[in-house]
């Protein structure tokens, strides 16, 4: 389908949308500020409506299947690592200590975009076939 | 008797103190009468100052009261709005200077790619620029800068004051600002302006990271949108929790991990959210047609114009001193001085790191490749952003040439390992050297260091591991654990997102063609007669397309 007029003009809702949101919570004291909010999240939300609609048009693309369990798999063991380096800082006094969770912790996250998400985004790689 | 003697002794020591202070305010006030009546006169500057020894006198300082004329008072505000002016004006000049390197990283990122796709390329890394600002005018810097108040080299920023707090383990952790949107309110104020606009050019430079990555196939609108999204909350987020009074600066102060995180110009703030940013978004969006074979060996797609790309090189390299130096935020106070030094490192880290890709491509593959050369110099640059205001010029070389191995090590790691296809490098140039800068910080800090006797609310000077202070690294592990864990997490999820709603990638027919006809409508070059696509290519596009 390539870029079209559909585009620019659901494009142009979305940055319309995202202004009267952002004027909404600049003003979000008084009534006119709210009702912006509320537009504008409306705008948002018939902007990303019409931008699915048209992703239909658009024809078929050079990319395989991407297993989404895999992908999820994939964010959480990526935060789960974060999360042990955050939490773990706490059970440990000594900067030794700390610094092998911290380690540890980022050894985790990096076996995401390293190891399972790459794994699972090539999975069914058309280069493959 | 003895009380009345010593309040007697008191009244005359407090006597004599008034008098020795009215003397001397009589004696200053004197001085700056004579230093009047000494000025050269309105006859004597129409005879022209060619030497420049007339003109920059007292009659240029203010008088609040003309009758009185110029008092103590008049002077020390002309000194305090001095110092503000000189780092209102360096500020400001080394913002545009970075703004400029938009322009180094267009021609960098479309002389990498091939000729059918040069305008789209080029459209991108232009329209970046405009997407990022209305975001960030938006709602990103009040996220990022919105409860940054306390600076005072731009004047006290005091407006900005609505940093978002949580109390976790006893302490309050900042975790986005609030104050800001649209520039609105109170925070139409000097300053302000000042710190948007030197803010706005670094999150941009973050945001053109991804372009490259994405180049060639990466459909225009969801390109916009995805843009928008990074420069209004990923960017934002990150550095206000590292340079807008977050929780990852206050490491320091609330678990007594060095300075907290240290990031002098965004090694991890700017060029690692964007390397990551950059890696998540080549994994949803796929290689290019005929970048891998089925066995899973790399093709070489060769970009079109190589003399861009190392004029690029240079554009960007000398938009770095606004990057760097300009992180002082002034020229004036508080250890500002320290400009030349982080601008002699800058230069030198580019330098060898230039040396450490050139050299490896030339003894282990046999020339001195020049792209792999221009990522060198780039990684370089990249890896001493983060430490340039805390270490010595021997410190960057070392820094700058570990980089420029590290990125051609990296290059071939996400290609043949990870088999994600980054058309320009800029995940190994942006976040694997991005990360090692920001580590570098915890290992080669010298603690010589004075912006203003402490930093990030700790007193003293950013120290690294080589220097005695073990506790910065683990800081700085914190920082790197967040970029991959969090900023890598929250961007991949978000560009799923418009997956899902927009498609990330163009149709195959129009990836064959080009994107410059589908996509923008007109050829980069029109009058190239374009190439036939190799052997390779030709049977990939045939698979593609069936």
């Amino acid at each position: 389908m390539a870029a079209n007029k559909q585009q620019g003009l659901w494009f142009g809702w979305f940055l319309a949308g995202l202004t009267a949101a952002c004027a909404g919570l600049a003003g979000i004291s008084g009534s006119l500020g709210k009702l912006a909010l509320v537009l504008g999240l409306l705008a948002l939300a018939a902007s990303a409506v019409k931008f699915m609609a048209i992703k239909k048009l658009e024809g078929p693309i050079a990319l395989g299947s991407q297993p989404a369990v895999m992908k999820i798999v994939g964010l959480a063991v990526t935060i789960a690592g974060w999360l042990v380096v955050l939490f773990g800082l706490h059970l440990s006094k000594a900067v030794g200590g700390r610094m092998v969770i911290a380690i540890v912790g980022l050894v985790i996250s990096l076996i995401g975009p390293l190891a399972i998400l790459p794994a699972a985004c090539n999975k069914n790689a058309i280069w493959k076939a | 008797m003895k009380k009345s003697v010593s309040r007697f002794l008191l009244c005359v020591v407090l006597a004599l103190a008034c008098l020795t202070v009215a003397h001397a305010d009589t004696s200053a006030t004197a001085q700056l009468k004579a230093a009047a009546a000494a000025a050269p006169s309105t006859a004597a500057l129409q005879q022209g100052d060619p030497g420049g020894t007339l003109t920059g006198t007292i009659n240029d300082v203010p008088a609040a009261d003309s009758k009185v004329g110029v008092t103590v008072a008049d002077v020390a505000n002309q000194v305090g709005q001095n110092k503000i002016g000189i780092n209102f004006t360096w500020t400001l000049v080394c913002g545009f200077l970075v703004m400029f390197m938009q322009a180094g990283f267009a021609m960098v990122e479309a002389g990498l790619c091939r000729v059918k796709n040069a305008n789209h390329t080029y459209m991108m890394n232009f329209t970046v620029y405009t997407c990022g600002l209305f975001a960030y005018w938006l709602i990103g810097f009040a996220i990022q800068m919105g409860g940054a108040a306390g600076n005072g080299n731009l004047g006290g920023l005091q407006t900005l004051n609505g940093e978002h707090v949580l109390s976790l383990f006893g302490v309050t952790w900042g975790l986005f600002g609030m104050k800001g949107l649209l520039l609105s309110g109170h925070t139409y104020d000097v300053g302000v302006m000042v710190i948007f606009l030197f803010q706005m050019v670094f999150m941009d430079t973050a945001l053109t990271i991804v372009t490259g990555a994405a180049a060639e196939r990466w459909k225009f609108l969801t390109f916009c949108v995805s843009s928008v999204l990074m420069g209004a909350f990923t960017y934002p987020l990150f550095a206000n929790w590292a340079w807008g009074g977050g929780w990852l600066a206050q490491l320091g102060v609330n678990a007594g991990l060095g300075k907290g995180y240290s990031d002098f110009a965004g090694s991890g703030v700017v060029h690692a959210v964007g390397g990551l940013t950059a890696l998540a978004v080549a994994l949803i969006i796929g290689p290019r047609i005929g970048k891998f074979n089925r066995d899973g060996s790399g093709n070489a797609i060769i970009g079109h114009d190589i003399s861009a790309v190392l004029i690029g090189c240079f554009i960007l390299a000398f938009g770095w001193f606004g990057f760097n130096p300009g992180s002082t935020l002034g020229a004036s106070a508080a250890g500002c001085l320290r400009i030349g030094s982080v601008a002699v490192n800058t230069m030198l880290a580019g330098c060898t790191g230039t040396f450490g890709a050139m050299l490896y491509m030339w003894a282990f593959k046999g020339k001195p490749d020049a792209s792999m050369s221009a990522n060198g110099l780039l990684a370089g640059l990249v890896a001493i952003t983060a430490p340039s205001g805390f270490v010595n010029p021997t410190s960057s070389a070392i820094i700058g040439f570990i980089a420029g191995v590290l990125v051609c090590l990296s290059v071939s790691f996400i290609e043949n390992k990870l088999k994600v296809d980054d058309p320009v490098g800029a995940i190994s140039v942006h976040g694997a050297c991005g990360l090692w800068g920001v580590l570098s910080v915890g290992l080669f800090a010298d603690g010589k260091s004075n912006y203003g006797g402490s930093w990030n609310g700790v007193t003293g000077s950013v120290t690294g591991l080589f220097y005695g202070d073990a506790s910065q690294l683990v800081a700085q592990l914190v920082g790197i654990a967040t970029l991959v864990g969090f900023v890598f997490t929250f961007s991949f999820l978000l560009n799923w997102i418009l997956d899902v709603v927009l498609g990330q990638r163009v149709s195959a027919a129009s990836e064959i063609e080009g994107l410059d006809i589908p996509e923008m409508g007109q050829l980069g070059y029109p009058e190239f007669v374009f190439k036939p696509e190799p052997a390779f290519m030709l049977a990939a596009e045939r698979v593609s397309v069936a």
